[in-house]
């Protein structure tokens, strides 16, 4: 099952993030023999509510009833990742509080296939609460109609198929459409955004089916949506930093919760922002809730001390102050003696009188074929992968930079196309730009084969491969360059460098549909800092990576296709 | 000098044996007494463990401590402690049934759980663990009536002129019109969200569907088992509502929680006890707006009766401090406390309605009305099972 192939993605990037000390940070406290330690995984959306709640819990020393201190450690991950691994039983964490309760009938239904009990069962409290919402700049909200026009699914369908874009509301100089949603696998707001576009896609609000999901209307409406995703991503909070850092020709409008848009807002107004103002649409047909619950597994791994501990913590969570505080970051808090106060108000980009209505939360079947009907209704991508083969690459190096691009090309769909070049002292294309489908067994074949040799011809590289999916490449595919080197270049004309970077700047005319550069430095001679300024211009990203970490490197790329 | 023979003598020293004892069993009682406060185990608490229905939850929380601290706190000379453990109603008598709880006192939301216990333990055990009839052991504490609570702009949408006669057939028309709010003008409301408790779980919920059976029998008293399985419009009509609805509380507090804290994106209309409604009216105008409560054509009426078990763990000492504690919650400024803070009627002819700071007149804006509409009569047990049984078939819970 493709999805438990996510799985081990979730769990590499696991590994990735704490091994580069990533966004998805750990916050630990020392124990002693009087200590239990609790730890919680939860959604990332929540990280800036929650981190201070730790510190300030693992400072005030609170005890369980049999006089044990409590600590807790609590990490940051996807909701939809953290199943997974929960699900393998490679995370286990005493407390998982994933963005909301949708995939829990999910992982429970995953769960009982090994155990006879559910992974979360009896009442769960909710944290703090979040509307699923499209974050839009304020300006192109307006172009739509909105505020006196509520806006939808259908409106988005509509502009993703516009074949003007921005031009067919009167507003030329704003481009294409771009949007963005996080990857359903991985992601809560991933899974509500598709569920969400199938409820749309067949007219329904509630009792959606499998029927309906196998549905073709289903399909082409989903496909309408997609046909303007610029790309995927590991979480909403990602998603929201990406949208807010880059502005309006990056992305024109994306699946967040409501508690991001506050906070932007919030930046805005105090300066520390220089974007334009950003609302959220409530979408007319239903939303979902990011209710944040609080769940203390059902899992042999929990103990009754961290069960005992980790009910203090919900509670402490749960007390006022930390309700309050919830409230600055954006939230709702789940405390309904709180009133919903400033900064959730219009100034901030949010309208409490919203949602209006939700979406029944279907069956975990339902949610399944959702998530499998986007592998197949999502943009394909067109991507080049350009790696180093140079002598300096030899030993463990190359071994594990060819199991891992084999492990990369799994992740690929067979419609998605892949050119994969090598260099050293020339550059060779091993496979052209061509669908996966047909060529992946043989592909797999000859990159178990690849072997080292020669000097670093990167940039010269880099620059014809960037040019060659320019121009071989499909622009309504998400379309990417994977470079994967280890040393300095000895090779290159020293202008290739500044043109690619001058011509891959995602500020340019497609802005966030343009090509995204990833860069991965592998080892410690690669020249980082070059690779990533050629990389996040572009929208893309720059790695640090070595041997051992390199396939979650590969996964997290996934990611975004 | 003085004889030890004289009679003086004699006198005085009777004397100062006399003073000397009295002094002894002073000082002995004053000793005890301060072992008693001071030294740890010397004077055992007695501790009483109750078994309750959620919606009482903050009125007892607030309770327990001024009971303990009272002079109704102690059972011969002992300090009383009680405990406490909150489940639904249903969940109150079935734990006790099968031995899972072993309390000193239940009090689910409803007479009606006692009686069913009562009949279910006189089969299981030979004896009833409680008695209806008993008013010594088993007390109505206070009393509140089902009614539809619900956003006032939608109820009022539904029910242009109130819940009339028709309110439960319009409701399930609405319920089964796939058109949702659309089919009235309001196509941004979704579908219709009314709901009610989980009635396997919770007794708001099972009031719900012995309403609506009452209703669609046309009947307030009798109710049968024919009326429900040889009823082949009432069970087309039943399914149409209940079939539905998409999602069951499992209490009926945290129903209505959910209901203020997401607000009308979640339940358009939920059916649920007056108390908590009232509870959560200042909540609900801080975040939502309007919450209204609506009086149903006839209700039944939650009794929360207090009831000491007569169970083999229930000594003397035990059923003496838990009827101290029944008669703590019926005097005054408990009853007091559980109208001006908590939304319950009280049982204390003592405490009126309509008295200043009441909660039938700070929020007269919340619909609330101290006249009742009529009470349907309880159903037999077997008619209940046969209901419940009925349900649990025709939804998807």
């Amino acid at each position: 099952m493709k999805k438990f192939q996510f799985a081990t993605i979730a769990l590499a990037l696991l590994t990735a993030c704490s091994n580069s000390g990533g966004a998805t940070g750990t916050r630990t406290a020392p124990t002693s023999a009087n200590t239990v330690k609790v730890t919680v995984i939860y959604g990332s959306e929540k990280k800036d509510w929650l981190e201070p709640q730790v510190v300030k819990f693992n400072a005030a020393r609170l005890k369980t009833v049999a006089g044990t201190t409590v600590v807790v450690e609590a990490t940051a991950m996807g909701s939809v990742e953290s199943a997974d691994g929960i699900l393998k039983g490679d995370l286990q964490p005493t407390v998982w509080s994933p963005a909301s309760s949708i995939y829990i009938p999910v992982a429970n239904l995953e769960w009982r296939k090994k155990n006879t009990s559910d992974l979360v069962d009896g009442k769960v409290n909710d944290l703090v609460l979040s509307p699923v919402v499209i974050a839009m700049w304020k300006p192109m909200a307006e172009a739509l109609g909105w505020p006196a026009k509520q806006l939808g699914w259908a409106d988005i369908a509509r502009l993703s198929t516009a074949g003007k874009g921005w031009d067919t509301y009167g507003y030329p100089e704003w481009g294409a459409f771009k949007f963005g949603h996080t990857h359903p696998f991985f992601s809560n707001s991933g899974v509500t955004a598709m569920l969400a576009m199938a409820y749309a896609g067949s007219g329904k609000q509630r009792g959606l089916t499998l029927d309906d999901v196998a549905n073709p209307a289903t399909r082409k409406f989903v496909e309408s949506v997609q046909s303007s995703v610029i790309h995927y991503g590991s979480s909403t909070g990602f998603f929201g930093d990406r949208m807010f850092d880059r502005g309006p020709s990056y992305l024109s409008a994306a699946v967040l919760y409501e508690n991001l848009i506050v906070a932007q807002e919030d930046k805005r107004i105090k300066g520390q922002s220089a974007q334009l103002p950003v609302v959220a649409i409530y979408p007319q047909e239903g939303t979902f809730w990011a209710n944040n619950p609080y769940a203390v597994l059902n899992a042999p791994w929990v103990t009754k001390d961290q069960r005992d501990g980790a009910a203090v913590f919900e509670k402490f969570l749960l007390d006022r102050p930390q309700q309050l505080a919830a409230l600055e970051f954006g939230w709702r808090p789940a405390d309904p003696a709180i009133g919903l106060s400033a900064p959730l108000d219009a100034d901030h980009g949010v309208d409490t009188t919203q949602p209006k209505t939700v979406l029944e939360v279907p069956t975990a079947d339902v949610i399944q074929a959702t998530q499998s009907l986007w592998k197949t209704a999502k943009k394909p991508v067109d991507v080049t992968v350009v790696l180093d083969i140079s002598g300096s690459m030899q030993g463990a190096r190359i071994a594990s930079a060819r199991q891992s691009l084999q492990q990369f090309i799994g992740l690929l769909d067979d419609r998605d196309r892949l050119r994969v070049v090598l260099f050293s002292t020339t550059a060779k294309e091993l496979s052209p730009l061509t669908a996966l489908g047909p060529k992946r067994d043989e592909l797999l074949r000859r990159v178990g084969g690849i072997i080292e040799g020669g000097d670093t011809r990167l940039f010269d590289t880099v620059l014809e491969t960037y040019k060659a999916l320019a121009k071989d490449g499909d622009p309504r595919n998400i379309r990417a360059l994977v470079v994967l080197t280890d040393g300095e270049d000895n090779q290159s004309n020293p202008a290739s460098k500044a043109e690619l970077t001058r011509i891959s700047d995602a500020r340019g005319g497609e802005g966030g549909s343009s090509i995204k550069i990833f860069t991965i430095a592998y080892g410690t001679e690669a020249p980082t800092k070059a690779l990533q300024e050629i990389a996040e211009p572009s929208g893309g990203k720059q790695y640090s990576s070595n041997p051992a970490n390199i396939r979650s490197i590969y996964s997290e790329i996934a990611t975004f296709f | 000098m003085r004889l030890r023979g004289s009679k003086t003598y004699i006198m005085k020293s009777q004397r100062l044996l006399f003073v000397g004892i009295i002094a002894v069993a002073a000082l002995f009682v004053g000793g005890l007494l301060l072992v008693r406060n001071f030294v740890p185990g010397a004077n055992p608490t007695v501790t009483v463990t109750l078994l309750y229905s959620t919606e009482k939850e903050d009125w007892l929380k607030s309770m327990v401590p001024q009971f303990e601290a009272s002079s109704f706190g102690r059972v011969n000379g002992h300090p009383i402690k009680v405990e406490m453990k909150k489940l639904g109603s249903r969940e109150v008598y079935l734990s006790v049934l099968n031995g899972e709880e072993k309390p000193d006192i239940i009090s689910p939301a409803s007479m009606l759980q006692i009686a069913i216990l009562e009949d279910e333990s006189r089969k299981k055990f030979g004896t009833p663990l409680v008695t209806v009839a008993d008013r010594n052991l088993c007390k109505p504490v206070v009393s509140t009536p089902l009614v539809f609570v619900g956003w006032r702009e939608r109820v009022d949408t539904l029910w242009p002129s109130g819940p009339g006669p028709d309110a439960w057939k319009k409701l399930q028309t609405a319920m089964m019109d796939q058109r949702g709010w659309s089919a009235f003008g309001k196509p941004e409301w979704g579908y219709l969200k009314f709901s009610h408790t989980n009635p396997l779980l919770s007794n708001s919920g099972f009031q719900a569907i012995v309403l609506m059976a009452y209703d669609q029998t046309r009947k307030t008293s009798g109710l049968s088992s024919a009326d429900i399985l040889a009823n082949k419009d009432f069970q087309t009509w039943f399914q149409g509502m209940e079939g539905n609805i998409t999602q069951f509380g499992s209490s009926t507090g945290d129903m209505m929680k959910e209901m203020v804290t997401y607000g009308p994106s979640r339940f358009d209309m939920l059916a649920l006890y007056e108390s908590v409604a009232i509870e959560q009216a200042t909540n609900a105008k801080n975040r939502y707006g309007d919450l209204r409560v609506y009086y149903p054509p006839a209700t039944l009426v939650s009794d929360h009766p207090f009831c000491v078990l007569n169970a083999s763990w229930v000594n003397t000492e035990h059923r003496d401090a838990a009827i101290s504690f029944t008669n703590y919650l019926l005097g005054r400024p408990a009853q007091e406390a559980a109208l001006l803070n908590h939304g319950f009627r009280p049982t204390s002819r003592e405490v009126p309605l309509d008295q200043a700071g009441s909660p039938f007149i700070k929020f007269a804006d919340l619909g609330l009305k101290i006249g009742l509409p009529p009470e349907v009569q309880l159903p037999p047990g077997d008619v209940l099972s046969t209901l419940l049984d009925f349900w649990t078939r025709t939804t998807k819970n």
